[in-house]
């Protein structure tokens, strides 16, 4: 189909106004997901800088691409970025509408944390700086509380989606699984089974609640904060799948990981665990293993004092350390009650943060070496490429009711 | 920003003042005079009667919420102040909208879903092909820019609800009341906040005598005529119950305004608006408006 040369028809008939390749040179292929593809580009004609470019697959039927309706989690990403506006949130250029496909530019930015945390593991492991890891903590909290006061829940915060422009600047990206939390029509949980990937999963969605709250990015946060000091997922489990009906199962294995650092929660500490629909199976977590491994309290201190010791973190060291007043941030981002983890805003105004200096806008700042680009390979550089190899985003299927629906279409 | 009114693309790209509203108007119909005098159509109060109606037929089949009519409805508004009605298929647009709204106010249906529903309704206008409805709202979205986060007065109304103490009678008529706004011009020329104090002063100071159920559809019976009597003057008719010794609520709400700063004339206008609404609303007639987009899109081969 002729779309871009047929004029404009009738009856919602659409070609765009503005072409990509009008505006942008596609310089490479950055990376894939179930949504699609990212690339990076350069502006033409007048148009100055580098840019990464969301472009979002339309479903295939058959050989030809159709118009199929764009996903909800596009939809959301689109309404969000268009509207939100901030120095710790991914910049949004412009958003093209051709070729039945939907491209989202963005501002490039030339790190993500994910790619830092690797490159401090290679060739061997040395910790990241503890200032570095305060500004970028500090920047990350300033984002979040940006979206948490606009209503906003990311809901897939994970290094991979924290970037990092090359002057050091934290920008949160991805709002692919974002959305707006005011009075929803419906709870939260009926809308998307499963949201954040399952090492930064808080126990209050492992355990089934229904009505979760920014405090589930707050989690989030606990866990990369704790990533960017060992230099590993603090909780890494493994995922057990989907079976067959659909049904949304307990993640043991996850679970067990959090309660080995942290101890079992309590109904004491945390009064609401006990009305959670999976209360039930955290209980036969404790019969089927050995009682005594469970019944000592957090051992969370126990695994700071190493990850310092591992880490060269001390305050005589030139990596200096995130000291106590960082060990008492960590503890209130990773509490079990999500009603008493610590906020967005409690945790700026936490003495980490008070105490110690300023904190540069730069993260990069007093720090030597170079982190490498980011990857851009030349094997996909034609953005118009109709047929797309997508990666699964492991845990976070496409949030449309299509199983549900087309079920109850065949009855 | 996403859930702050002041600073969102609502208040900041689609807000007009009413001379620049009928200007764009002017020039859609400048381009297309043609069509505009082979192709009449009812007053567009009328005709926003008539899409509401079809929207709400369309949402029932679906159990669809308030909330997401009343998006759709916006989104057809914006398109409209772009896109000449004459252009286009209504049914196809409205349908879009009801899809793309759905999604948009976390109900999302699937398009074979709403595809299929639509042709139960309106077999003539819908084709099977899922993939027009997929186009159209390309073209919604092109036109709206990506700007899709709607603000709507039911939020402000349920806010002040306890701060102004409202019955849940008041409250279920001040619902209606803002339903109802979506048939007329005001999304477009005032703030949500303003269109919820209207309906609140309306649905306390104009209340019907014998106040039914209000809950889900429009106040328009039962409140045309208290408001033709006291509305046209709505600043009297207040002076005039504060004179005859206001109840305590009436006060209260009177008090509020004046700490408040709301824009008392915006809030005046609106309610002209709405009486003006209620006016024109006695001309209207299902009947006629099918037909007249029927022999439009027909004639046209809009539906093609």
């Amino acid at each position: 189909m002729g779309a871009i040369d047929s004029r404009r028809s009738a009856g919602g008939g659409y070609t765009s106004k503005v072409r990509v390749r009008d505006r942008y040179h596609i310089v490479g292929f950055i990376s894939s997901g179930t949504y699609g593809r990212v690339y990076k580009a350069v502006g033409k004609n007048g148009q100055k800088g580098e840019f990464a470019i969301k472009k979002f697959k339309p479903d295939k039927e058959g050989e030809s691409i159709q118009y199929t309706g764009l996903s909800q989690s596009a939809i959301r990403e689109m309404a969000l970025c268009t509207e939100l506006s901030h120095a710790n949130v991914v910049k949004l250029e412009e958003i093209i509408l051709e070729d039945k496909c939907i491209f989202m530019v963005f501002e490039y930015t030339e790190h993500d944390l994910l790619q830092i945390i690797h490159h401090h593991t290679q060739p061997q492991r040395h910790a990241i700086p503890a200032v570095m890891v305060r500004s970028i903590l500090f920047q990350l909290l300033n984002g979040l509380l940006y979206l948490h006061t606009n209503w906003v829940l990311h809901r897939d915060l994970k290094p991979a989606n924290i970037l990092v422009t090359s002057s050091g600047a934290i920008r949160i990206g991805d709002l692919g699984l974002a959305r707006l939390f005011y009075k929803p029509l419906n709870s939260l949980f009926s809308g998307d089974k499963v949201v954040v990937t399952i090492w930064y999963r808080a126990p209050e969605l492992l355990l089934g609640s229904r009505h979760y709250t920014p405090a589930v990015d707050m989690w989030a946060v606990g866990c990369i904060f704790a990533e960017l000091l060992s230099l590993r997922p603090i909780f890494k489990g493994e995922e057990a799948k989907m079976d067959s009906k659909k049904t949304v199962p307990f993640q043991r294995n996850q679970m067990m990981k959090i309660v080995e650092i942290l101890g079992l929660p309590r109904k004491e500490t945390w009064p609401g665990l006990v009305s959670m629909p999976e209360y039930s199976q955290l209980q036969s977590l404790v019969l089927h293993r050995q009682p005594s491994h469970f019944h000592r309290g957090s051992s969370l201190e126990g695994w700071f004092q190493s990850c310092m010791k591992n880490g060269g973190y001390s305050a005589s060291s030139n990596t200096g350390t995130p000291g106590t007043d960082g060990f008492d941030l960590l503890s209130r981002m990773l509490e079990y009650d999500p009603t008493k983890r610590i906020t967005a805003q409690e945790a700026l105004e936490h003495p980490y943060f008070a105490n110690g200096g300023p904190i540069s806008a730069n993260c990069f700042d007093g720090v030597e070496g170079k982190y490498p680009h980011r990857r851009v390979t030349q094997d996909d550089n034609d953005i118009r490429t109709g047929s797309l190899p997508g990666t699964k985003r492991s845990g976070l299927p496409d949030d449309s009711l299509m199983g549900r629906v087309s079920k109850r279409l065949k009855e | 920003m996403a859930a702050n009114y002041w600073a969102s693309t609502q208040r900041r790209h689609w807000l007009f003042s009413r001379e620049k509203l009928a200007d764009v108007r002017e020039r859609l119909r400048e381009r297309d005079k043609a069509a505009h005098s082979q192709f009449p159509l009812p007053d567009s109060r009328l005709l926003n009667i008539y899409f509401n109606q079809q929207l709400i037929k369309l949402g029932k089949r679906m159990s669809t919420r308030q909330q997401a009519i009343a998006t759709a409805q916006v989104y057809l508004k914006r398109y409209y102040i772009k896109n000449e009605v004459r252009q286009t298929n209504p049914y196809l647009v409205l349908t879009t909208a009801f899809y793309l709204a759905c999604k948009m106010e976390e109900c999302p249906q699937h398009i074979r879903f709403v595809v299929g529903e639509a042709r139960g309704l309106w077999p003539e206008f819908i084709t099977p092909d899922v993939a027009k409805l997929g186009e159209c709202e390309f073209a919604l979205i092109s036109e709206m820019n990506s700007q899709l986060i709607v603000h709507h007065p039911y939020r402000t109304l349920s806010e002040l609800q306890t701060e102004l103490t409202l019955s849940s009678d008041e409250v279920a008529l001040a619902w209606s009341v803002i339903n109802d706004h979506y048939l007329t011009d005001l999304p477009l020329l005032y703030s949500p906040h303003v269109i919820a104090i209207m309906a609140i002063i309306i649905a306390v100071v104009f209340k019907p005598a014998h106040s039914g159920s209000f809950s889900s559809g429009s106040s328009q019976p039962s409140l045309s005529s208290s408001l033709r009597e006291g509305g046209q003057n709505m600043l009297a008719t207040l002076s005039d119950k504060l004179a005859a010794g206001a109840p305590p609520k009436i006060q209260k709400l009177i008090n509020w305004l004046a700490e408040s700063e709301v824009d008392i004339k915006g809030v005046i206008d609106c309610t002209q608006e709405l009486i003006s609404l209620y006016e024109v609303w006695e001309q209207y007639s299902e009947k006629h408006c099918k037909e007249l987009i029927g022999r439009m899109v027909k004639s046209k081969n809009l539906d093609k």
